[in-house]
C-alpha cells in the first residue's frame, strides 16, 4: 500500500468514517480492531479536553455543569478540522458552540467569542441576547460555582442582552429588556 | 565527558514559573503554536510571549521544537508553520531546530494526534528530501524526534532504529531522543527498548526528553502532566552515555495545563534532580 492511501485509510479510521475490508490486508484489519486505536482517540479527546478548559473557560464551565461536555466535544472533533495550532482551538469552539440548542451555552459561548474578537482588536460591536440573568450566570462560572437553580428553567423570550464592544469599559454591558 | 545541558519547555504568560525555571535552566524549548495567537484571522507568535523571551535571553539559550510541520504528511508539510517559525527567528536567537518524525495531518485534514510513519523506503525516500529542504533554508541544525507509536507500527522495510540511522546518514540531521516515548511504546506495544538503543547510531543524537504521562486503561499515555520516574531518568543516563558526548541537552517537557497540578516548586526541583542525576 502506498504512503497516500496508508494515511488516508488511517484518517478514516481515527474518524470512523472508513471501515477497513478484507481487500485492506490484515495490517488495517488489525487496527481497526485495536484498543489502540479507541485509546487513540480516547487520547485526542484528552487533549482538546485539556486545550479548551484554558482557552475557552465560561463556555467549558456552562457545559460541564450541564454534563454536555463530552458529547460537545466528541461532535467538535468528528465535525470540524481542528487546527494543530491551540490557539486556533478556542474561536473554532466558540464558534461551533454558538449553535447549541441549549440556549443558555450559545449564549454565553457567543458572549466569549465575542470578548475574545474585541480584546484581540476586533472594532465591531456586537448585541448577544441572553435567555436567563447573565449577570449572575457569567458571575457564578467564572467563580466556577454552581448555576444557580432558577437559571435551568430558560423563558421562551430573551430578556437581557450583552452589548460586547472595546468602546465600553470592560468590553461589555448588559442591558434588561424586560 | 561535556556536561549536559538542562532544558525546560515553556509555553508563556506564567511569569512565576519562568522566574522559577530560569536560574535552573540552560535552554528554553519553545514551540511555535503554542506560543502563537490569533489576531485578526491570523495566527501570530505573540508579542508579549516575545517580549517575556527576549527578557530572559540573557540567561539562557533557546531551541525550537515543533508540532505542527507535519513533515511526513504523504501531501506536503505545513507552510503555516515555517511561516510562524520565519517570523520567530526573526526576533530571537535560536540554538538549533526540531520537529517530529510523524504526521499530523492527511490531505489538509488534522489527525488531533501525531501518527508515526510507516518505515518503508518511500516514506524514507520522502522525508530525507524534506529535510534536505529545511536544512537548506534554515542556516542551523535539524533535528527529528521518535515519537510515540499510538497504533501498531505496519510491516516495513526498516526496523525502527535502521529508519533513524538511514535518514541521518542520508541527510546528516540530528535526533531527539524522546526517552519517555520509549517507556511508552514498551509498555502499550512491547517495543525492545534495549534491542532499539544498541542498533541506533547514537552519535546523532544531540538532544534528549524526558516526560511522564498518565495510564488509562492499561495504555500509557503521552500527554506531559506529571514527573519523570526514576525509570525515565535511567534510560536517559544510559542514553547520554551511550551518546559518546554527542547529547548536549536534556530537557523536561510538562505542558501548561499541568503546572497548576505540579506545582512550581516540584517543577523546580525535577529540574534540579535531572542536572545532577544526568551529570553524576
Amino acid at each position: 500500500m502506498d504512503l497516500a492511501t496508508h494515511q488516508r485509510k488511517l484518517l478514516g479510521l481515527f474518524r470512523a468514517t472508513y471501515q477497513a475490508t478484507p481487500e485492506d490486508g490484515p495490517y488495517l484489519n488489525r487496527v481497526a480492531a485495536s484498543r489502540d486505536l479507541e485509546e487513540g482517540r480516547r487520547n485526542i479527546f484528552l487533549w482538546r479536553l485539556w486545550v479548551l478548559e484554558r482557552t475557552s473557560v465560561l463556555t467549558f464551565r456552562i457545559l460541564l455543569r450541564r454534563r454536555l461536555l463530552e458529547d460537545a466535544v466528541n461532535r467538535f472533533i468528528s465535525q470540524r478540522n481542528i487546527s494543530p495550532f491551540r490557539e486556533t482551538q478556542a474561536p473554532d469552539f466558540l464558534r461551533a458552540m454558538s449553535d447549541h440548542e441549549d440556549q443558555s451555552v450559545a449564549a454565553v459561548a457567543r458572549f466569549e467569542l465575542a470578548l475574545e474578537q474585541v480584546r484581540g482588536g476586533d472594532e465591531a460591536s456586537y448585541a448577544i441576547p441572553f435567555p436567563t440573568d447573565p449577570v449572575a450566570l457569567l458571575h457564578a462560572l467564572a467563580l466556577d460555582r454552581d448555576v444557580p437553580a432558577e437559571l435551568a428553567h430558560e423563558p421562551a423570550q430573551n430578556h437581557y442582552e450583552i452589548i460586547v464592544s472595546r468602546n465600553l469599559p470592560g468590553h461589555f454591558e448588559v442591558r434588561d429588556l424586560a | 565527558m561535556a556536561k549536559i545541558a538542562i532544558g525546560s519547555t515553556y509555553e508563556g504568560r506564567d511569569p512565576e514559573l519562568l522566574e522559577g525555571i530560569l536560574p535552573l535552566v540552560d535552554y528554553l524549548e519553545i514551540t511555535p503554536e503554542t506560543i502563537a495567537e490569533v489576531r485578526g484571522g491570523e495566527v501570530e507568535i505573540s508579542a508579549d510571549i516575545l517580549t517575556e523571551l527576549k527578557n530572559a535571553a540573557g540567561s539562557v539559550k533557546f531551541i525550537v521544537h515543533g508540532v505542527g510541520l507535519s513533515i511526513g504528511s504523504h501531501e506536503g508539510y505545513s507552510a503555516n508553520y515555517l511561516r510562524l517559525l520565519d517570523s520567530l527567528l526573526e526576533h530571537l536567537d535560536i540554538e538549533w531546530h526540531s520537529e517530529h518524525l510523524a504526521y499530523t495531518k492527511v490531505d489538509g485534514e488534522h489527525l488531533g494526534i501525531m501518527l508515526a510513519l510507516p518505515k518503508t523506503r518511500e516514506a524514507l525516500d520522502m522525508v530525507a528530501a524534506r529535510v534536505m529542504e529545511l536544512q537548506r533554508r534554515y542556516a542551523m541544525p535539524f533535528l527529528l524526534e521518535n515519537v510515540v507509536h499510538v497504533i501498531p507500527d505496519c510491516p516495513a522495510d526498516y526496523s525502527e532504529a535502521g529508519f533513524l540511522n538511514e535518514l541521518t546518514r542520508r541527510t546528516g540531521c540530528g535526533l531527539i531522543l524522546d526517552v519517555y516515548n520509549l517507556e511508552c511504546d514498551s509498555h502499550n506495544h512491547g517495543f525492545d527498548i534495549a534491542a532499539f538503543l544498541s542498533e541506533l547510531d547514537m552519535k546523532r543524537v544531540r538532544e534528549l526528553h524526558l516526560a511522564r504521562g498518565v495510564e488509562h486503561n492499561g495504555f500509557l499515555l503521552d500527554v506531559h502532566s506529571q514527573l519523570a520516574r526514576p525509570s525515565t531518568v535511567d534510560l536517559a543516563r544510559g542514553a547520554i552515555a551511550g551518546s559518546a558526548g554527542s547529547a548536549r541537552v536534556a530537557v523536561f517537557e510538562f505542558m501548561p495545563e499541568a503546572v497548576p497540578g505540579l506545582g512550581y516548586e516540584a517543577i523546580a526541583e525535577q529540574l534540579r534532580q535531572l542536572r545532577s542525576a544526568l551529570n553524576n
